[in-house]
């Protein structure tokens, strides 16, 4: 007993030293130089914004620390905010110039470029002709595609942990100190080697706007973009969380040029104009082997009789044939099962 | 029928009449377990978005194993087709074609027409006939041959399914080849062909052949003719009468022939029977 009463004391302290020490490196890594947290540490920090909509304020610093953004300070975002207490906060101009400096020119790092090439894209409000677009208020602007995403290291190195390679980052190590740069560098390398998304992500994404029947109607666009990328191989493979098959962008960006630089189908310029469209699928990492007449593959085929009418006309007779021989043969197992129940009745009574 | 398969067999007082032999029981079992497989496989990725594929998928090694399943199982599937016709055809010859080349009447479509599995005018009475039975027009069954309608359409139903699954399943397997001799939009009705008829062919062979040969009240819980290779007098009685008879007859058991399904007494035949 008296042995007893000296341990417990311990106990808290050991607890308290372990969450201390498990949280130091995140803490350590925070980009809350504002202090900031102080108030939006609080998971249910929130308030109801001027139309109705619940506005949620929390920040999850764990998270937000292994983010791509974890070192943008706060207020590299959100520039227009001076002190705290703060008035409600203008919403995050993602062109705007952040603290960060952009390594290879030591220039302060924008997304500016990004505009540039979204303006001449498909999705620029302003047509060719510098005229603004019908339903410009359709076109995205950053944050309909992008969040503030989760570094996404190589996923074929998750043998220690999710997507980290210990072998790796120890030769990191050899020549780089700082446990800070290591991690972020080898997370940033990693996640740009393939795509921040999975390719269910992607499609979905897109899908956002592209599966809209409202908008594709409003547009003039052939089909609900995801819904028919998940009829094809691609699409269903994409489903069962597939990392390998190509999504969306793989067939409408031209290989090299960013996502950004996506063009419509009867732009020259585009992965999937007539002109260049044999040229998708036989690429050395997809179908290498192939003729460019599989780029024929109607990849966005709809079962409806207007886009697709062969397709249409094609499944049409599958479905006549399918509950054509069925359904009279359920028939037929039905009436068995009755007349088992009755077996030597008739309707003339009688037996014969 | 010979000497290795006795046309009746006695075992516990009760007579079993011969149905298939070994070769024909384990192209059958290879081709079930193929195609047990195949379903398993193939509709997780038909139907990918459901539930229940997110389960079943994995449990086959995901996208990159249950793929490679898919195609052991089609590859074998498609040999045991193709052993099948080579097992016919040298049948047909030798039995067939051979004999009436001698005795002078060689018909060729008189012997396509002749042979077991192809479906005949009696095929034809015998649904008007179990249409009266099961709409209460009548209380005997049809009196059915060595092979009755349900099971010729048990057989053609997989023989055209094969084909048509297994020829646009090996385009899409091999879409590069492929691309060179048909244009990509090919693959778009391979696709199509290959998921909606492995679908019906599924819901028919799961519904209708499972209910007829393990489901329905007579054989349930499960029929073993396909593993035996014989079926017992009750069922003959009921879905094979008038081969039955002939069975009888020809082993000399005239006078031990039950009576037909619903019937009272030993009823008259087609074959003069009485």
């Amino acid at each position: 007993m008296v042995f007893k009463s000296h341990i417990r004391p311990v106990w808290p302290a050991v607890v308290v030293s372990w969450i201390l020490m498990c949280c130091l490196p995140y803490a350590a890594l925070a980009a809350d130089m504002g202090n900031c947290l102080l108030c939006h540490k609080y998971p249910g920090l929130s308030r109801i914004d001027k139309e109705g909509g619940m506005r949620l304020l929390y920040v999850n610093e764990e998270i937000f620390n292994k983010s791509v953004h974890a070192k943008v300070k706060c207020e590299g975002c959100h520039t227009d905010i001076k002190k705290i207490p703060h008035d409600p906060a203008k919403k995050v101009d993602c062109l705007t110039e952040c603290h960060i400096l952009e390594p290879s020119t030591e220039q302060k790092f924008s997304h500016k470029d990004v505009k540039t090439y979204l303006d001449q894209s498909v999705h620029s409000t302003i047509d060719k002709d510098g005229k603004e677009k019908k339903f410009p208020e359709d076109m995205p602007t950053c944050k309909d595609c992008h969040d503030n995403p989760l570094y996404r290291p190589l996923a074929f190195v998750k043998k220690v942990r999710a997507g980290v390679a210990e072998e790796s980052l120890g030769r990191c190590r050899v020549c780089h100190k700082k446990e800070e740069f290591i991690f972020r560098f080898y997370n940033h390398i990693t996640t740009r080697l393939h795509k921040s998304r999975s390719p269910l992500n992607i499609a979905q994404s897109c899908g956002r706007c592209h599966d809209d029947q409202e908008l594709v109607a409003r547009h003039n666009l052939s089909t609900r973009a995801m819904y028919s990328y998940g009829e094809t191989f691609h699409g269903k493979a994409a489903n069962l969380l597939d990392e390998r098959v190509p999504d969306c962008l793989d067939c409408h960006v031209v290989k090299g040029k960013s996502v950004h630089q996506m063009y419509s189908n009867d732009d020259v310029r585009s992965s999937t104009h007539p002109t260049n469209r044999g040229q998708i699928c036989n690429t050395v990492d997809c179908h290498p082997q192939a003729s460019p007449k599989l780029g024929s593959y109607n990849v966005h085929a709809e079962f409806s009789l207007k886009q697709s009418p062969a397709e249409y006309y094609f499944t049409v007779f599958f479905i006549i044939l399918t509950g054509g021989t069925l359904l009279p043969l359920m028939g037929i197992m039905f009436l068995d099962m009755l007349r088992r129940l009755f077996p030597n009745a008739t309707i003339t009574g009688r037996k014969k | 029928m010979s000497a290795k398969y006795p046309a009746i067999k006695m075992k516990d007082g009760e007579r079993y009449f011969y149905r298939f032999n070994l070769d024909e029981r384990i192209q059958h079992i290879i081709f079930a377990a193929s195609v047990v497989l195949l379903v398993l496989t193939g509709m997780p990725l038909k139907f990918s978005s459901a539930g229940w594929a997110q389960y079943i998928y994995p449990f086959f090694g995901g996208t990159k194993g249950a793929p490679i399943v898919h195609k052991v199982c089609g590859t074998i599937m498609l040999l045991v087709l193709a052993y099948h016709v080579y097992r016919i055809t040298v049948n047909i010859y030798k039995n067939h074609i051979l004999p009436a080349k001698k005795a002078g009447n060689y018909s060729l479509v008189k012997i396509l027409l002749g042979q077991k599995m192809v479906p005949n005018l009696k095929d034809a009475f015998d649904i008007r006939d179990l249409m009266k039975y099961l709409l209460f027009f009548t209380n005997e069954r049809p009196r059915g041959d060595n092979f009755t309608w349900k099971e010729k359409f048990d057989y053609w139903a997989p023989f055209w399914g094969c084909i048509v699954i297994g020829g646009t399943g090996i385009i899409m397997w091999n879409k590069e080849i492929a691309s060179h001799l048909i244009p990509g939009m090919v693959i778009n009705f391979c696709l199509i062909a290959h998921s909606d008829e492995a679908l019906l062919a599924s819901l028919f062979l799961f519904i209708w052949h499972w209910y007829n040969v393990h489901y329905s009240a007579s054989v349930f819980p499960m029929g073993t003719v396909f593993l035996t290779g014989y079926l017992s007098e009750e069922l003959m009685v009921e879905e094979h009468y008038d081969y039955y008879v002939k069975v009888m007859k020809e082993n000399g058991l005239e006078h031990e022939i039950k009576p037909p399904h619903g019937g009272g007494g030993h009823m008259e035949t087609e074959g003069g029977l009485s």
